[in-house]
């Protein structure tokens, strides 16, 4: 049999990402949550065992036998959320509840990709700084439960950067760099030395997706719009934050652009009332730039965290080993939903040299003129992938040959049992 | 709990507990070493003879006394094929899971399902009885474990192959299928 | 999920925007399937013209027993050269997809079962030959013995005979604890047929080590040594399992996914012994710390300002 392609699985903490490797784009995209029936009582805690055996009751046994089977995940668990209670097995990146994920692999596998695992690879992602246990029972369950014929557990922030490789802007495939993470919930910011995530200077912002929405939602509120239906403001919100939302270079110069040439600026949107099905149209004005704006100007949204992004990553570089703060700067690599706007990676790398240029000229006059500095390069990363670019990365290891090498087989998991997968090489440490 | 076994375990228990009488001991072969003597074997003469307790050829339990630590192997019941899978595949998750377990050896003295082994630092630090409630807990649990797993397994393999063979058969008999389960459960 | 679907979920997503929407994309797209089979979907020439192409192992046999004229009955108009490494290429130009809607999804539907549809000739000519002994009611008929190499070491072997036909599968088991599993599964499908409701379902045998009567004649058994691990599973089906229309369709459906249904429900069963042999093994842990005595949380502290201030403001 030709050999088939690695199946990609990339759970995040919101969404799910699923495909084989080689693709541009991950063949499923759905929410990570499962819907079991409640009243079934396995799982939860983990903690409840069937109390008595129930041999004589041939009818009870059966039953029980099957009730495991009885769930759904992705959007059908969504759309089954009044007969079944939803489950989120994955919390902040971390797997918090293994009978959960198991069984969502489970139908990942046998019902969305229909592959047989036993003829595949895997790739799984996890977060910087997992602990090593959790890849020992990801590697359990993998093995013994699927018998999947092999297993690299990649961090999510090193798949970010190996998808900025299609991008012309960086040459030749470097694992330095620090990677902008926003997806719904927070943005990360993680620096990524060699293949390896320098762990103690990772940082979180508590702004990301849903924080620009909501903020686009106060704006409309504030404004008044009474065309927008209540019951739709937060879809209305993240449409208006999808389509039309760019990121602008001078918040002042957009404002005063937008006062004296209104008809170009202002676009319309127009939305279907959800229950009475009734057309309406809005005006999209200054939402467009602001809300993206958070990120770099965090007080006009919110009041605990007053930070702008780029001061963050210059942060986060600047905590790092001094030999390595050149390769961080020079590849600032974006990913996640929420980079996407256009024109982010522009300000995002003119507001950090900015801050750099400023330091090395202090540096220099400090020393009285006697000491010249190589300018140090600054390169924010936008690329096409962007979006999933976490399992674009996946897609692109796993479909070099290589990749095989990389992972753990079966063979050698039955010889040394799930230890071997606490350590998984980084691409491009080996031969 | 059927007749043997009681008596079984009342065996167990009772040696256990005269056996779990641990004192800190140095090593008398390298200086400033405290290893547990019954894995170490350095000297014989701290090195108790070790006892069986057997309910059948199958279900044993071996002891090994030593003045600072204790080894206990148990054998699980295995009947068949199954069984003796279930029974591996158990044992296996929980050794992996050793670290937890304090008390559990990472792998089975030969001949034997599961160790664990028992240090006077073990002793210093929990309640001795609660141990031996531990051991005993354990023998009696994981034979029903066991048990209920096979139990379930075969349920679901009945459950699968009829709702397989269920798909394949005439449409016709569909109503009294149904009738069928209603009788049944 | 007790039962597996028929149909590729992936294929059916993807090509529902561009074929039933007619939203012209992108697509450079490798997909899977059960047993091998993976298809490429793609867009080399322009947005709107959509190539995919099927690759399976059993391509050839499947041919010999019909698969081309389904091919052409079925996906006819679209039928083209097939791509460089693939076995059978359609091509669709969305400028000349059907106008009405329900018979371009259809023809989604139709895709996503494609596999199933090439796997269903064998079954089809079989049971065709069947009525076609029954009518002339020869004496001695000389039925075709089709196997299909389906998977690396493992194939389905089906024959038509005077009153019946027969399928036999033979499936490997790569690990022990699958084919124990396995063997309790099958023996189980053996017995189901005990249930006064399934009579009427398909005759099950299953042999291990052994293979059947009706193959054992075969040259690729003849020089192959006793395997444990390789299963042999014969339904034998009669008349009334393939009447016409959509017990055959269902039958054929159901029969061509017994092995990955199979090893399903071998891997689900696994998954849940691990579910619970953790809740188990949290069992176990709380005896064992029941051991541990209480820590009792006090440290002995002198009053000093700064406790005394902290101790009033947790109060507060």
């Amino acid at each position: 049999m030709s050999r088939l392609p690695p199946v990609i699985m990339d759970n995040g903490t919101g969404y799910t990402k699923l495909g084989f490797a080689g693709n541009n784009i991950p063949s499923f995209v759905f929410p990570t949550v499962i819907a079991t029936r409640d009243s079934a009582g396995t799982g939860n805690t983990g903690s409840s065992i069937p109390s008595k055996p129930s041999h004589l009751s041939g009818n009870i046994a059966s039953k029980r036998g099957i009730e495991d089977l009885d769930f759904f995940i992705g959007n059908e668990a969504l759309a089954n959320s009044k007969t079944y209670g939803l489950h989120y097995p994955i919390r902040h990146g971390q797997i918090d509840n293994w009978d959960q994920m198991e069984r969502f692999w489970e139908q990942s596998i046998f019902k969305y990709l229909r592959c047989e695992p036993e003829d595949h690879y895997f790739l799984l992602t996890e977060p910087p700084l997992n602990a090593p246990e959790n890849r020992e029972q990801t590697a359990e369950i993998m093995f013994e439960s699927f018998n999947i014929q092999g297993l690299y557990i990649a961090v999510q922030a090193v798949l970010a950067l190996a998808a900025s490789w299609t991008s012309n802007k960086v040459s030749g495939q470097v694992l330095t760099g620090t990677v902008v993470d926003s997806g719904d919930g927070v943005t990360h910011v993680i620096p990524v030395a060699e293949g390896y995530v320098v762990g103690s200077s990772i940082k979180h912002i508590p702004i990301a997706g849903r924080d620009i929405t909501s903020f686009v939602q106060q704006l409309h509120r504030e404004r008044n719009e009474t065309s927008i239906p209540p019951e739709d403001s937060l879809k209305v919100a993240e449409r208006i934050k999808e389509q039309y939302s760019y990121v602008c270079q001078d918040i002042v110069k957009e404002f005063k652009k937008y006062d004296q040439e209104p008809d170009k600026n202002f676009e319309k949107y127009q939305g279907v009332h959800s229950v009475t099905g009734q057309p309406y149209e809005i005006d999209v004005g200054f939402e467009r730039f602001l809300g993206p704006e958070i990120f770099f100007n965090p007080e006009i949204a919110s009041s605990d965290f007053l930070t702008p992004l780029p001061e963050v990553v210059d942060n986060v570089i600047q905590s790092c080993p001094i030999d390595v703060r050149r390769g961080l700067y020079k590849n600032i690599v974006l990913s996640g939903g929420s980079t996407m706007f256009k024109d982010f990676s522009k300000r995002l790398q003119r507001d950090i040299k900015r801050t750099v240029d400023v330091r090395v000229k202090r540096s220099e006059t400090l020393s009285g003129g006697t000491l010249k500095a190589t300018p140090i390069e600054v390169n924010v990363i936008s690329h096409k992938k962007q979006r999933y670019a976490v399992w674009f990365g996946g897609s692109l290891l796993g479909s070099t040959p290589k990749f095989y090498e990389y992972c753990h087989t079966k063979a050698e998991y039955e010889e040394h049992g799930p230890s071997i997968c606490r350590h998984n090489h980084v691409f491009g440490s080996m031969g | 709990m059927s007749n043997t076994l009681r008596p079984y375990l009342a065996a167990v228990r009772s040696t256990l507990t005269a056996a779990l009488c641990l004192e800190n001991f140095s090593s008398q072969v390298v200086e400033r070493h405290n290893k547990p003597e019954v894995e170490a074997r350095s000297s014989s003469e701290v090195v108790m003879n070790p006892l069986i307790i057997s309910r059948n050829e199958n279900e044993k339990v071996l002891i090994e006394p030593s003045i600072n630590s204790i080894r206990i192997s148990i054998k699980i019941k295995q009947a068949d094929e199954i069984e003796t899978i279930l029974c591996k595949k158990f044992t296996r998750f929980m050794m992996l899971r050793a670290e937890n377990f304090i008390i559990l050896r990472r792998k089975p003295i030969d001949g034997y399902n599961i160790s664990f082994l028992i240090t006077n630092f073990h002793t210093e630090q929990m309640y001795k009885h609660k141990l031996v409630d531990f051991i005993i807990q354990f023998m009696e649990d994981v034979d029903r474990e066991i048990n209920e797993m096979k139990l379930s397994i075969n349920a679901r393999a009945r459950i699968v192959a009829e709702s397989y063979l269920f798909q394949v058969r005439e449409t016709i008999l569909t109503n009294l299928w149904i009738f069928y389960l209603l009788y049944h459960y | 999920m007790i039962l597996l679907d028929y149909h590729n979920v992936v294929i059916e997503e993807t090509l529902t925007q561009p074929i039933v929407n007619l939203e012209p994309t992108t697509l450079d797209m490798t997909v899977v399937d059960f047993d091998g089979v993976s298809y490429h979907l793609s867009t080399p020439v322009s947005k709107s013209v959509i190539k995919f192409s099927l690759v399976m192992q059993c391509y050839k046999e499947l041919v010999k027993w019909g698969a081309q004229d389904m091919l052409q009955r079925e996906y006819g108009p679209y039928y083209i050269p097939k791509e460089e490494g693939y076995d059978v290429t359609l091509e669709f130009d969305l400028q000349k997809l059907p106008e009405d809607k329900e018979q371009r999804e259809e023809l989604v539907k139709k895709l996503a079962l494609i596999k199933r549809n090439l796997m269903a000739q064998p079954f089809e000519r079989a049971f065709e030959q069947q009525a076609k002994f029954e009518k002339e009611e020869q004496a001695n008929p000389t039925p075709d013995l089709m196997p299909i190499h389906y998977r690396d070491q493992e194939a389905i072997y089906i024959q038509a005979q005077l009153d019946r036909v027969t399928v036999i599968f033979s499936t490997l088991f790569k690990e022990e604890t699958d084919r124990i599993f396995g063997k309790l599964f099958l023996q189980e499908f053996v017995d189901a047929r005990r249930l006064p409701a399934l009579q009427n379902a398909p005759q099950v045998l299953y042999s291990s080590k052994e293979p059947p009567l009706e193959v054992r004649h075969l040259s690729e058994f003849k020089n192959l040594s006793e395997n444990e691990d390789i299963s042999y599973v014969t339904f034998v089906l009669f008349p009334r399992h393939f009447v016409k229309g959509d017990v055959r369709e269902k039958t054929i459906s159901q029969i061509q996914l017994f092995r990955d249904y199979l090893h399903y429900h071998i891997k689900c069963s696994k998954a849940y012994m691990h579910s619970r042999m953790r809740a188990r093994v949290q069992a176990f842990l709380k005896v064992l710390n029941r051991a541990k005595p209480e820590v009792p949380n006090v440290e002995k502290k002198t009053i000093t300002l700064v406790t005394l201030y902290l101790v009033v403001f947790e109060y507060l």
